[in-house]
């Protein structure tokens, strides 16, 4: 079937084709986030979280992040207890915030974690985002809200928040597809 | 009730209002977003949404009143082509100045951003930065080289004993923290000023090979709590030469004044570089809000247009179909009121106009109704006048006439309305000499005028009594608007009037002559008696002759006088109920034994009633009409007396009919209608007074009697008598014989 209607795609089409794929498809695999890993394990009665993400942000947003503007990567984090004949329960829900910032005056990269304070400061911008691509022993769940012996998945996303960034950068970061970086659900069955 | 309510809540003018205040509302928002992030600036893709889905709406409405408003012009809808006058007028009037203003805003915009950001300040900006790390730069060298005196000492310290030391050093260097770290970046052992932190600052990868380069680093580290720190880190080498070497790494912390300053040169600097590169996107963003704000400014005033060209014209829209109703003849048209400006001024002034003319119609309505219902009833009025009535136009046509007319004239005057009278005269020339005197009136002016003629026609002599009158002019300098004309036939009365008068006569005649006859028949008797006898045969003889001449000739005279008295007299009738049929039997009775050569036909109608009559008078009559019949037929072999009896009802009045006819020669033609008149006799030794009694007895009992021929040869008398005593007034008039020889008409009885 897929043969035949190759057969039947216009001269128009086959063009617009071309032009997708040498276009549009390396670009959104230049950029964009992927989730590599993910791991959970119990310890002290509490899930805790390691993943590795790799972070490809585009040239924009390299380039407003050195000139002083703040970059906000958000980890959306969902803790679902699986039904064979009905939706999925959401159980836990998290959301981690980290801010990229470069601070001029010390030339440093800032990593600071939004909800817990805590700060790094890197002298390379790769050391910055390497760093951000590694979160280690986040605590997502209390073990005794998974014990009933059901499947529990754990899926992970993370996107850079737009809503964030300067009023009058917003308008062309929805419309433009350098600044929508955002990797894909990422599941990932909860190890006890 | 409160679907109503919400619709007048979204309707008119208010909503409109609103409506622009919040998108208004909304722009001025948005671009206080743009200047602030911190204030709106989280609500600033939600206003973005929100004005673009506002601009869609405003669309999509002013396509719905396009698309409205070409359906209207293409069917012609009455005030469309107004309203799209308007909208253009109002569009063009909004969109000018407008676009105007857009083009020199967009102008200032470019060039007012632009003029934000200068060469100097920039250079400025880099200066003060670099001046604030250099200034920092001799301090942290100073340390680094403090730092690296007291790390000597740390060389021959084992791992496990380094941390009593460390505090030792750091007050002795003054550092906020002091950290030995493993090659690999490990923490051996950390001091702090604070006692609460646990947490030492890490050491990342980039200084950790700075340090096994250049066994050295220093550097600013900008940390959450304390602000600015200066970060040594020197290589600490291992006195044993197999072992490891590590890395001390410092912090100090700068004076607060320092820091400040520090901290606000860096803020500056990071905001300058920001706006710098925000100098596009912001331009975009600023054009994007007076875009929109352009747009919806646009499509509001747009919109107003058609919703204002809308109600502008709805007043006019009405008129023009209140108008074409009222020209089409409906005159209850009413329009709502638009309000209280001239258009409404219009729309009440057309109200009371529409008003006033349904009045005037209604009016001119029941006049024209009136004005029938009186034409009927003259009609009516006319139809049922004995007199003749005809109008004439000023041209002397003929315009109106009655039944009457007709029936006098003997022509049917309805098939020459609207002809003139020479017409009339030339197809019925029986009417030439009524139709003369008329012209010789008209011709004279004569604006009153009566005359009375005496013309034939094909019923015999008529008399007229005609008056003619002129008829109001309805038209100014008109003379008169026609002629009426009124004719009696006044025949029957003329001829009453002279039955009366031989009445008269007859009463003095029979008084004067009755008198004087019994002396001279006695005188006459007298004479002979005494001197027959005594005279000379000759002269014997001639007495003889002579009285018996004057003897004979005065019963001749007083039979003549009886008939005259009984003519004359007037005599009481006595009504009492009678059967009519009997009566006429028993008459017939006498004659059945008499008269030999006459056979009898009687035919009665059995359900004739009793009727109020003088028993008498009626058989006086019927031995008259009998012995009429039997003389005119005298000794004809096969003579015929049919007699019959029939109750009728005609117009309402009941009476019984006699018919009495025979076979005889029948009434000449020249006396027919003269018959029952005093001295009118067809016998050579009649009186003619028999059939005037006869007259005069019917008439006296309400009733009417003509003679007519009948159509197999003889003559018919017929009666007619009325059945109640209140019909013997009615009935008279009512009625009118159905044939030409009218001797007893009703007239006269009158």
């Amino acid at each position: 079937m897929a043969f035949i209607s190759h057969l039947y795609i216009s001269k128009v089409n086959r063009v617009l084709a071309l032009w997708l794929v040498l276009g549009l498809v390396p670009a959104a695999h230049a950029n964009g986030f992927t989730i590599r890993s993910v791991s959970t394990h119990l310890q002290d009665k509490v899930y805790l979280l390691d993943a590795n993400i790799d972070y490809q942000f585009s040239d924009s947003a390299l380039e407003a992040l050195r000139n002083g503007v703040p970059l906000i990567v958000l980890l959306d984090i969902k803790v679902e207890k699986q039904h064979t004949w009905w939706l999925n329960q959401t159980v836990a829900e998290l959301q981690q915030g980290y801010l990229l910032l470069y601070h001029a005056l010390t030339e440093k990269y800032i990593v600071n974690n939004l909800n817990s304070g805590a700060q790094d400061n890197y002298e390379q911008l790769s050391a910055a985002i390497h760093a951000l691509g590694e979160v280690k022993d986040l605590p997502i769940l209390d073990a005794h809200l998974a014990t009933d012996g059901g499947n529990y998945i754990v899926r992970l996303r993370t996107r850079l928040d737009l809503e964030s960034l300067p009023a009058p950068m917003r308008p062309l970061a929805y419309i433009s597809s350098d600044w929508r970086l955002e990797s894909n659900w990422y599941e990932w069955p909860l190890q006890r | 009730m409160a679907f109503a309510a919400i619709k007048k809540l979204f309707s008119g003018v208010r909503p409109i209002v609103a409506l622009f205040v919040l998108l208004l509302a909304s722009l001025a928002l948005m671009s206080d977003a743009t200047h602030s992030s911190t204030q709106f600036g989280r609500l600033y893709t939600a206003l973005l949404i929100i004005n673009a889905l506002a601009i869609l709406l405003l669309v999509g409405l002013i396509i719905k009143n396009l698309y409205l408003l070409m359906t209207g012009l293409r069917q012609q809808v009455p005030g469309s082509k107004l309203t799209a006058r308007l909208v253009i007028l109002f569009a063009v009037l909004s969109v000018t100045p407008v676009t105007v203003v857009y083009y020199f805003s967009l102008d200032f915009l470019q060039r007012g951003i632009d003029s934000w950001f200068d060469v100097r300040v920039e250079s400025s900006l880099n200066d003060a930065l670099e001046l604030s790390q250099a200034s920092l730069g001799a301090r942290m060298r100073d340390l680094l080289r403090q730092t690296r005196q007291v790390s000597t000492e740390l060389s021959s310290t084992p791992d496990d004993l380094v941390s009593l030391s460390l505090n030792a050093m750091r007050e002795n260097l003054d550092a906020s923290e002091l950290t030995l770290f493993s090659q690999s970046g490990r923490i051996i052992a950390s001091n702090s000023a604070e006692s609460t932190k646990l947490v030492p600052v890490r050491l990342d990868e980039t200084v950790q090979a700075r340090v096994r380069q250049d066994s050295q680093y220093f550097g600013l580290i900008p940390l959450p709590d304390s602000g600015l720190s200066i970060r040594v880190a020197v290589s600490v080498p291992s006195a044993d030469p197999m072992g490891e070497s590590r890395i001390l790494q410092a912090l100090f912390g700068v004076s607060d004044r320092i820091n400040t300053l520090a901290n606000n040169v860096q803020q500056a600097f990071t905001q300058y570089r920001e706006l710098v590169y925000l100098r596009k996107p912001l331009k975009v963003t600023f054009i994007l809000t007076l875009s929109l704000v352009l747009l919806l400014t646009l499509l509001m005033a747009i919109w107003a247009a058609f919703f204002f060209a809308r109600r502008l014209v709805q007043p006019i829209s009405d008129l023009v179909v209140g108008t074409q109703a009222v020209a089409a003849g409906n005159y209850q048209t009413q329009l709502p009121m638009p309000g209280r400006d001239e258009l409404g001024f219009l729309v009440r002034s057309f109200n009371t106009m529409t008003q006033k003319i349904a009045m005037v119609t209604d009016e001119a309505t029941r006049s024209q109704r009136q004005l029938a219902e009186q034409h009927a009833y003259l009609e009516v009025v006319l139809a049922h006048l004995s007199s003749g009535v005809i109008t004439l136009d000023v041209e002397r046509r003929l315009h109106t006439s009655n039944a009457a007319a007709s029936q006098i004239l003997g022509v049917t005057l309805d098939a020459y309305e609207g002809f003139s009278l020479d017409k009339l005269t030339h197809e019925q020339p029986q009417t030439l000499l009524f139709i003369d005197m008329i012209y010789a009136h008209l011709d004279n002016h004569d604006t009153e005028w009566r005359e009375e003629m005496t013309f034939f026609n094909t019923t015999g002599r008529q008399v007229l009594l005609c008056r003619g009158s002129l008829l109001p002019a309805t038209a100014a300098g008109e003379f008169a608007s026609g002629y009426i004309i009124l004719f009696d036939d006044i025949t029957n009365l003329v001829q009453a009037q002279r039955n009366a008068a031989w009445g008269e006569v007859a009463r003095r005649l029979a008084h004067e002559i009755k008198n004087p006859l019994t002396p001279i028949q006695l005188s006459a008797e007298r004479l002979r008696h005494k001197y027959l006898g005594k005279m000379n045969p000759a002269d014997a003889e001639l007495l003889d002759r002579s009285t018996h001449t004057i003897v004979q000739q005065v019963e001749t005279l007083k039979e003549m006088v009886k008939a005259f008295s009984d003519y004359a007299r007037m005599p009481i009738l006595e009504l009492k109920p009678t059967d009519l049929n009997s009566v006429i039997e028993q008459v017939l009775d006498l004659y059945r034994h008499e008269t030999s050569n006459c056979r009898f036909e009687v035919m009665f109608d059995q359900d004739t009633p009793i009727i109020e009559a003088d028993d008498g008078r009626l058989r006086q009559l019927l031995h008259n009409l009998i012995k009429n019949s039997l003389e005119a037929m005298g000794e004809q072999a096969d003579a015929v007396l049919h007699i019959s009896t029939k109750c009728m009802e005609k117009e309402a009045c009941k009476f019984v009919e006699i018919r009495i006819s025979d076979n005889g020669p029948g009434i000449p033609e020249d006396v027919i209608g003269q018959l029952f008149e005093p001295y009118i006799t067809t016998k050579p030794k009649g009186s003619g007074l028999g059939l005037a009694i006869v007259k005069k007895i019917i008439e006296e009992h309400g009733g009417m009697i003509w003679a007519e021929n009948n159509e197999t040869g003889g003559a018919r008398i017929v009666i007619r008598l009325p059945v109640n005593k209140q019909d013997q007034n009615a009935l008279v008039p009512a009625m009118k014989p159905p044939g030409k020889s009218d001797a007893g008409h009703s007239d006269a009885a009158a």
